[in-house]
């Protein structure tokens, strides 16, 4: 079965426009979340989010593409390009290539924009644009088009953990021998007002900003972006050369078939357990966890719990962080920016702290890296995913 | 009539194909401006917006040329009047 190898990063988030901004900041610290801009259609509550800051479309697209790109696309496009780019590939690499999207969202901002017409204004009819730009596979179908992706090309959607189940997809696909080269991650644009309005109504935003694990946490901050990378197989990267950044092990995928929206400790356990089996590795070598880490009363205790059962007393060595802490819940595309923060851990042997910790919650007793990131090694890392609906997903990375 | 329609419609062209207005002409074919299904559809809705027309599936197939489209339109405008 061939290795699955990490061989480019894309990053499009509230850290900024690019890899390099992200993993500085996430390195120094520095959270991205700020107050929020205004959204058009209304007022909401929500004070603070994670948006992409001074991001200009037309200097990313031309005029006549524009109109076509809802902006999750256009994050999931820049974000994909930079990862086609950070590989070394170009449009003629890529004729069989695969291109695996998450989102949780798809085209809300053109949705929207459609129903406000028809809804609040009356209107007749709606703009011929819609369909095209809003439905679910639009950023999958626009990643393929710009990119010349020719194979295997599909939207998953699993709410917040729709990017991790996007890479084990197309980890699977190179593994099958199906194709040898995939573009996958996630993508979202959570910042409409509808679904702000939808957000505010679950009762899980902060009003204040995003503490993970820490005792006076108070919910999740949404985050918008992209993050994408390229997977190949060994074989290939090692054939043509190219800087391999780390291998995707392995994954693990379960659903609680509980509630959909109480995260259950089980079902977390399982998706570890069966990456952790999926990649061969034991327990104890891994040495740093991308936490799914929400910042919520709820998933915080819950992973918390979930670690300790997997790891047993080497959880206690485990270092533990949520990102999501600066780069905010990107929902979709969260997945695809913590596997990108992830791989960078492994290659510049320092795990990403947990920014705005306050102080420690007896129910979450793990290391948490508060407010500071570490040097230190990492052989082997984890990236969790644990979505509303019980979906969970759990990627393994290994240095290489 | 015929000529607020006509300039109404190199207008929505020419901001749907990036284009000059003036390279536009009566006579021009869509195939000539590289007006794809999906535009055509574009261009129909902004002028049924803009003069609260509803064209009808059928007659879209039918368009040829720019003056197909005033035609069709000046038509529909005429008979609401």
């Amino acid at each position: 079965m061939p290795r699955v190898v990490v061989t480019g990063l894309g990053a499009v988030s509230a850290l900024g426009p690019d890899v390099e901004t992200f993993w500085t900041a996430l390195a120094g610290g520095r959270s991205g979340l700020r107050a929020l801009e205004e959204v058009p259609g209304g007022a909401s509550n929500t004070r603070i989010g994670g948006q992409v800051p001074n991001f200009t479309p037309a200097q990313h697209f031309p005029a006549d593409l524009l109109p076509l790109l809802d902006r999750h696309s256009q994050f999931a496009i820049v974000a994909a390009r930079q990862a086609v780019a950070d590989a070394g590939l170009s449009r003629d690499d890529l004729g069989t290539a695969a291109a695996i999207v998450g989102t949780g969202c798809g085209g809300k901002e053109t949705d929207e924009q459609t129903y406000a017409r028809l809804y609040r204004e009356g209107r007749k009819r709606a703009h011929p644009l819609t369909i095209p730009r809003g439905m679910p596979s639009a950023a999958s179908s626009q990643v393929s088009m710009q990119l010349g992706i020719q194979g295997p090309v599909f939207t998953v959607s699993s709410a917040c953990a729709s990017s991790n189940h996007a890479v084990a997809q197309a980890a699977m696909m190179i593994r099958a021998g199906l194709v040898d080269v995939a573009i996958a991650g996630g993508a979202d644009a959570p910042f409409t007002h509808g679904l702000l309005k939808a957000w505010e109504a679950m009762r899980v935003m902060s009003g204040d900003t995003c503490r993970p694990f820490s005792a006076d946490r108070s919910g999740l901050v949404l985050g918008e972006g992209a993050g994408m990378v390229v997977l190949e197989s060994e074989e290939r990267a090692l054939r043509r050369g190219a800087r391999i950044h780390a291998e995707l092990a392995g994954f693990g995928m379960s659903a609680d078939a509980g509630h959909i929206t109480d995260p259950s400790v089980d079902g977390a356990v399982r998706a570890m357990t069966a990456a952790l089996a999926d990649a061969r590795v034991s327990p104890d070598q891994v040495a740093y966890v991308n936490a799914h880490g929400t910042g919520t009363r709820a998933n915080d205790v819950a992973e918390s719990r979930a670690l300790r059962q997997v790891f047993g007393r080497h959880a206690d060595a485990l270092a533990v962080s949520s990102t999501k802490s600066m780069h905010g819940h990107a929902l979709g595309a969260a997945g695809g920016l913590e596997l990108v923060a992830t791989v960078r851990a492994i290659a510049a042997g320092l795990a990403p702290g947990t920014a705005n910790f306050t102080r420690p919650d007896p129910d979450c007793d793990l290391d948490y890296l508060p407010n500071r990131a570490r040097a230190m090694e990492i052989p082997v890392a984890i990236s969790n995913s644990f979505a509303f609906g019980g979906l969970n997903a759990v990627l393994v990375v290994r240095a290489v | 009539m015929d000529e607020k329609v006509y300039n109404a419609i190199v207008k929505a062209i020419a901001t749907q194909k990036h284009i000059d207005g003036a390279s536009i002409e009566r006579e021009s074919t869509l195939e000539q401006l590289g007006i794809s299904s999906l535009d055509a559809i574009t261009i129909v809705y902004e002028i049924e917006e803009q003069f609260d027309v509803e064209v009808p599936n059928d007659a879209l197939e039918n368009l040829k040329t720019v003056q197909d489209i005033v035609d069709g339109i000046g038509a529909l405008v005429a008979a609401k009047a």
